[in-house]
């Protein structure tokens, strides 16, 4: 300890002394406690939008005049026409022009960067909003920004934040702003086939037959009577008709009879919707996207009826053309200015001018003209904030993730991902009719799980199991019958073969039959069948489970092993068991078109013998293809006969272990069914809980670390030193005066703290206080439990206000011994230990 | 052992011997009572042991043609002899024998592995075919020269190399040289070659091997270059129009033709000769092309007319497969159906389907192979008019060409006709300026001799010609003819094949039903 000087000793004990004083004068009283509580304000609150949305730039103002000049232009030109949506108010009561409102994004999702993502995103994000009324555009626009946070937006919302997307994706893209028939207006699809069913009939390859040679040979005659042929050909061309006469009448019926019913708006209802000019990202024509369903449509459609204006963030385009005949003959060609008039002279970049050589050439010449044209006004920056999406709500997708779509004779349900437990994310149900009640298929995709299953398809009675590759026996689909789950029972699986090392790709089976394909075996077998006997029947039904089905025939076939003569090359063997008989096949040389064969009789119960197996000459009998070869000897016979009973034994084996297999599929598929587990990726570091746990811990220490390393550089005089302006050297009257301020402050701060505590201690009471008084007025009124509540809030009430006067006494206690280190502290700091 | 007694009579290798040794070596228990019955062929045996038997001359093996794996260990044998015949041995074991002279196996190109351990071995050499030797074994014999491992470099796949035991193993250098010289060696004398004494072996040999590589490399590429140019001539000859890309019959021409080669002595001839060789060279060369041109095209039809037999016949097999498969499935229901009736007169009846089913499925087949002749017929006939036709049109553009030859042959002549009545006539006045060679002079002495001279010079030159045009139109017709005959008789062939089988099969259908029935009535 340093010796303190006298003086300064005398003023520390004083000042203590003042702080005990001070600290006793806090004493614990009851305070009563008013709350007022503040109207609402019912009033919208614009706090929370930055200035950009509350008032107009100059160059804003200026646009907004521009488009005042066009609007008025174009009323005095087309006085029949609607007016056009130009300068809407935004969510602040603000004008703002349409095409400010648009700000090209790019988010960081990768499916994102396709129309069809985009596209799928924002019909699935927001809700969709009719315009009421449905024949007259909307007062206000709101920004994008807006409409993700609210999720709910009108068909110019949804077209404005899709577009947006799309310029940022890099998509010529423009907002149409225009008129449509009532369904597309209400996002009515349930008089449209459903996408996912719409699957194109794929085109058969035709194989290209070879260009018939110089030297083919000609067909031999046709001996039929050519007239007959024609005739022949004319019937069935008449039936074919009337079957297609027939058919076309019953779906002119079906279609009158599904036509919706007249509409009165028709034509006049208003809708916005995105057109993509063809020519970027290899967007080979012009097309729409409608954004409520985010399908697109040929320009062609019948569904869009008109086109007033369309688009982007760097122009205004109004339309010239004649939209009696819906958007079919439209063309797109917007410096075609009879058919569209521009609003802004040198904005126009739509077309994609790719780069001449030459022209790069004086490239710096054109510069300086370039520049001299860019004079002309151009748009002013996006008022809009930011569209931000972040990775949970763009996962999440639909509000609450849940979206339910209706087409014709079918409805489609969408979950977002770790939303369902069992991991669905789509449920196709078709119907056999429009009123949807008899269930004709469901389809289910999940995504996530597990157990690898992506799609399960029911469909009469046979329900279909898609599975991704990664499963433990390489299960790539399943098909069975929803009755019959168990083994044994009509099922086809197929696997992925190149995982399997037994190369396995299909095995199918009912109830006496098994066939299995294989592919790419090394010892050429692409073929295996097996004919079952039924079981027979035991005494005893609890062992009958265990037995296997007796095998009645195997069939094996081989492709040619190009090592081995042909006529030496097993194609086919069959193992009849029941007969104990052996049919061998062999391939055919290349000249022949008969096959040599070989059958064997087996001696019972051959396989036991093994080696020491009698040789009988009757035991075999042969056909051989070509007479002139030598007879195969009978060593080479006997030697064949000993394999063939080794490898039906291991064929026996090989069947019984497929079935072995099949228990065990359907076993795990059971278990999995009933787990329904998601897998999670590490990568996913929002829900993989132990990866999220580590990186909370790691954040946890890291920001201990960061706390313990302040404190240890906290410095008790930084705020008084930056009172007197951080000075380099501290003088004499200055160091006295920082040593006084620091010490008054902490005699301050605790005498503060005391005062706390008194507070704190002082409601206590007082709360004790009110509920005894209430507890004495209806002691008599009170159940058993009531009072068993009050007596026990009464000893924890009790237990915190002794807790609170121990505490402050405490505090009094310490506090100067606290004064007194700090003098202490004060004293030894290099800083103003010169002066003491 | 056996060396150590002297009155061990030496052994020979006979039959008796050879089929003791297959039979003890053979199938066991009952595979081997069957093959003893019925006897083992040598030609079937794949391995063979003829150790300790004091054999002193390899003999009597040039049956075992599918031999992979000989054994003569152990023996007293002195010469390597007799193993022509065993082109399929892969494995050879000559341990332990009196031998002092590889030799003898210039035919076992299989062969991977040969051991002559402890023989009297002295030098590498003799074993230049074997190109697939992978492990050699030559210790305890007698190599004593160093240079001589240098041989074994052109075993590319020697892997194992033992000469433990040799003289040569004394030398100090014997471990790094052979490291050196033999890269692809793995293993020397029963050890892994590690990879310090491989660099060590590298550094210190370094020059020298890459001398040795560069005169390899350039060896190789002569070799290569010389295939080339021999296969290059191959193909030329298939055009009937070889070496005229270049000046070899004019070449040919002046070379059996001492007069003409006198008078190109003549001052003033070779401005003259020059050009007339130029021409001719031309013209050859366009013969040359034409010929090339036209044998593209020819090998291009014979290509087609081939892919188009193949598809035929590759089609009509298809149809007639298709039918026999759905036949063997009808057989196969109807004898399962006949096994489980047991009624007599359905029985016969199905008996009788069957055989009229044969003799359908016989005649749709045969129709097949009728048609398929009719067709290949017809397209033969083409094929063989297309040929022709294309073969007359290239021999009378070539025989055109050659005329052309020929009229500059008797331009030319005229012209040295001209000159040199020119020079007789100078020389008769003695007005010569330049000495002509004597041999020449001795032809100016009057105008016969000359003219005859000339003449005999012109008529050389035109035989050399002439030739030349015969020769390529008797090899073109005699090719065609040959083709078409191969094409007649390969067809041929085949319907005569496919008849057969086809009557064979329908036979064996035929017995089958008879010999089912039959096991029927014994079963009954």
């Amino acid at each position: 300890m340093d010796i303190i000087p006298e003086d300064g000793l005398e003023e520390t004990q004083e000042e203590v002394k003042d702080l005990e004083e001070k600290l006793n004068g806090i004493q614990l009283e009851t305070i009563s406690v008013t709350v007022i509580k503040q109207p609402a304000i019912d009033k919208p609150d614009f706090s929370e939008y930055p200035e950009s949305y509350k008032e107009n730039t100059n160059k804003e103002k200026l646009i907004l005049a521009y488009a005042e000049n066009f609007r008025r232009q174009y009323v005095h030109l087309f006085r029949d026409r609607k007016p056009l949506f130009l300068n809407p108010l935004n969510e602040c009561g603000i004008e703002k022009f349409v095409c400010t409102t648009l700000r090209p994004t790019l988010l960081p999702f990768k499916e994102l960067y396709h129309w069809l993502g985009c596209a799928e995103f924002v019909s699935d994000y927001i809700t969709m909003d009719q315009l009421d009324p449905p024949a007259e555009l909307p007062l206000q626009l709101h920004s994008p920004s807006t409409i993700l946070e609210r999720q709910l937006g009108n068909c110019f919302d949804f077209s404005n934040i899709l577009c947006s997307l799309l310029l940022g994706a890099g998509y010529d893209a423009y907002v149409v702003s225009g008129y449509a028939t009532k369904e597309v207006c209400l996002s009515d699809e349930s008089r449209d086939i459903c996408p996912l069913l719409n699957t194109k009939p794929e085109v058969k390859k035709e194989e290209d037959k070879k260009a018939a040679g110089k030297y083919s040979v000609k067909p031999p005659r046709d001996l039929r009577s050519k007239f007959i042929i024609k005739m022949e050909a004319r019937r069935k061309k008449e039936e074919e008709d009337q079957k297609d006469k027939e058919r076309m009448e019953e779906e002119a019926r079906v279609a009158e009879l599904e036509k919706p019913p007249p509409d009165l708006l028709y034509g006049l209802r208003i809708h916005s919707w995105v057109l993509i000019r063809g020519g970027k990202r290899e967007v080979p024509e012009d097309f729409f996207i409608e954004p409520f369903t985010g399908r697109s449509y040929s320009p062609q459609n019948q569904s869009f009826l008109g086109i007033e204006s369309i688009w982007n963030h760097n122009n205004y385009w109004a339309n010239m053309q004649d939209c009696s005949n819906g958007c079919k003959d439209m063309s797109f060609d917007l410096n075609d200015t009879t058919k569209w008039e521009y609003m802004l002279v040198g904005a126009d970049r739509s077309t994609l001018d790719i780069p001449n050589v030459e022209e790069e050439l004086y490239d710096l010449e054109d510069d300086e003209k370039d520049n001299e044209d860019d004079k002309h006004l151009d748009m002013p920056a996006p008022w809009v904030r930011p569209i931000n999406v972040t990775e949970k709500q763009n996962e999440t997708r639909c509000p609450s993730g849940k979206k339910t779509i209706l087409y014709k004779k079918a409805k489609l349900e969408k979950y977002s991902n770790y939303l369902m437990k069992d991991g669905l994310v789509k449920r196709l149900s078709v119907y056999e009719n429009n009123e949807l009640t008899t269930l004709k298929k469901v389809q289910e995709w999940f995504g996530n799980r597990e157990d690898k299953l992506t799609m399960r398809l029911h469909e009469g009675g046979v329900v279909t199991e898609d599975f991704v590759e990664g499963r433990q026996r390489s299960l790539k689909q399943h098909v069975y019958k929803a009755n019959f789950p168990g083994s044994e029972t009509d099922r086809t699986m197929t696997f992925y073969d190149n995982a399997r090392v037994d190369g396995l790709s299909k095995r199918d089976e009912s109830a006496i039959e098994m066939t299995e394909h294989f592919i790419n075996r090394d010892d050429f077998l692409y073929y295996r069948h097996v004919l079952f006997d039924k079981r027979q029947k035991k005494v005893a039904p609890a062992t009958a489970e265990g037995l296997p089905r007796p095998i009645l025939k195997i069939t094996e076939k081989f492709h040619r092993n190009k090592e081995l003569p042909a006529n030496d090359d097993i194609a086919e063997q069959m193992f009849i068991l029941s007969e104990d008989k052996v049919q061998i096949t062999y391939h055919r040389e290349d000249a022949n078109i008969s096959a040599s064969t070989r059958d064997f009789f087996k001696p019972p119960n051959a396989e036991e013998k093994g080696g020491n197996l009698q040789w009988a000459p009757d035991m075999t009998s042969t056909f051989q293809v070509n007479q002139h070869k030598l007879p195969t000897k009978n060593l080479t016979v006997y030697e064949d006969l000993i394999r063939l009973i080794q490898v039906e034994q291991s064929s026996i084996q090989a069947v019984r272990n497929s079935e072995e297999e099949v228990r065990e599929i359907l076993a795990d598929r059971q278990k999995e069914e009933i787990a329904s587990e998601l897998a999670i990726s590490v990568y996913d570091t929002e829900r993989n809980e132990k990866a999220k746990k580590h990186r909370k811990e790691l954040e946890r220490l890291a920001m201990e670390e960061k706390l313990r390393r302040q404190e240890m550089e906290m410095d008790y005089l930084a705020p008084f030193l930056a009172q007197i302006g951080n000075p380099e050297k501290i003088s004499r009257n200055q160091a006295f005066k920082l040593k006084e301020d620091c010490l008054s402050d902490l005699k301050q701060r605790l005498i503060d703290k005391a005062n706390l505590i008194q507070l704190r201690f002082e409601r206590e009471t007082s709360e004790l206080h009110k509920k005894q008084l209430e507890y004495q007025q209806k002691q008599v009124v009170m159940t058993k439990e009531d009072e068993e509540q009050y007596f026990n809030y009464c000893s924890e009430a009790m237990f915190r206000i002794h807790i609170l006067e121990l505490r402050l006494n405490r505090h009094k206690q310490m506090a100067p011994h606290k004064y007194m280190q700090l003098e202490q502290k004060l004293r030894q700091d290099p800083r103003l230990s010169v002066y003491f | 052992m056996s060396r150590l007694y002297d009155t061990v009579e030496p052994a020979v290798v006979d039959d008796e011997m050879l089929k003791k040794a297959v039979e003890e070596q053979g199938p066991k228990d009952e595979a081997g009572r069957i093959a003893k019955q019925e006897g083992i062929d040598y030609w079937d045996v794949l391995s063979l042991r003829l150790d300790f038997r004091n054999i002193l001359k390899i003999d009597n093996l040039w049956q075992f043609k599918e031999l992979t794996k000989l054994q003569l260990d152990n023996n007293i044998i002195e010469k390597i002899e007799g193993l022509d015949a065993l082109v399929n041995l892969r494995w050879l074991d000559l341990s332990f024998n009196n031998i002092e002279v590889i030799e003898g196996l210039n035919h076992l190109s299989k062969l991977e592995d040969l051991t002559l351990f402890n023989n009297r071995i002295s030098r590498l050499e003799n074993m230049d075919s074997l190109s697939a030797l992978h492990v050699l074994s030559l210790g305890n014999n007698k190599v004593n020269q160093l240079d001589n491992l240098i041989y074994l470099r052109r075993f590319q796949n020697l892997r194992t190399l033992n000469l433990s035991g040799n003289p040569v193993c004394e030398d100090p250098g014997y471990k790094l040289f052979t490291v050196a010289y033999l890269s692809h060696l793995v293993y020397l004398d029963f050890r892994l070659i590690d990879e310090e004494t491989r660099q060590k072996a590298h550094s210190l040999y370094e020059n020298k091997l890459g001398e040795l590589m560069h005169n390899e490399q350039q060896a190789r590429s002569a070799l290569l270059e010389e295939k080339r140019k021999a296969k290059e001539l191959e193909s030329h000859k298939a055009t009937y129009v070889e070496f005229l890309n270049g000046p070899n019959l004019f070449d040919a021409m002046y070379k059996e033709d001492p007069e003409g080669n006198k008078l190109s002595m003549l001052p003033g001839i070779q401005d003259i000769l020059k050009e007339f060789r130029e021409k001719f060279v031309d013209f050859c060369y366009k013969i040359f092309e034409y010929g090339t041109k036209e044998y593209d095209r020819r090998s291009h039809e014979v290509k087609e007319f081939n892919t188009c037999m193949d598809d035929a016949k590759h089609e009509n097999k298809k149809m007639a497969t298709e039918h026999i498969d759905k036949f063997e499935n009808y057989k196969k229901k109807l004898f399962s159906e006949l096994l489980t009736s047991n009624d007599p007169d359905i029985q016969e009846q199905k008996v009788s389907e069957y055989n009229s089913e044969v003799s359908q499925l016989w005649d749709t087949v045969m129709g097949f192979e009728m048609q398929l002749v009719d067709q290949l017929e017809e397209t033969i006939k083409d094929f063989e008019r297309n040929l022709t036709d294309m073969m007359s049109q290239f021999v009378e553009h070539v025989q055109g060409l050659i005329s052309q030859l020929r009229d500059l042959e008797n331009v030319h002549n005229e012209k040295l006709l001209e000159m040199c009545m020119l020079v007789l006539e100078k020389v008769v006045k003695n007005e010569m300026s330049e000495e002509l060679p004597e041999d020449l002079r001795m032809l100016f002495v009057d105008k016969d001799t000359i003219v005859n001279a000339i003449g005999a010079s012109h008529d050389v030159h035109l035989v050399k010609i002439d030739n030349r045009e015969d020769e390529i139109v008797t090899r073109s017709s005699g090719w065609i003819s040959s083709l078409m005959q191969s094409i007649h008789r390969a067809e041929c062939l085949r319907n005569r094949q496919r008849v057969i089988e086809i009557s064979n099969f329908v036979e064996h259908l035929r017995d089958e039903i008879d010999s089912f029935d039959l096991s029927e009535v014994v079963r009954a």
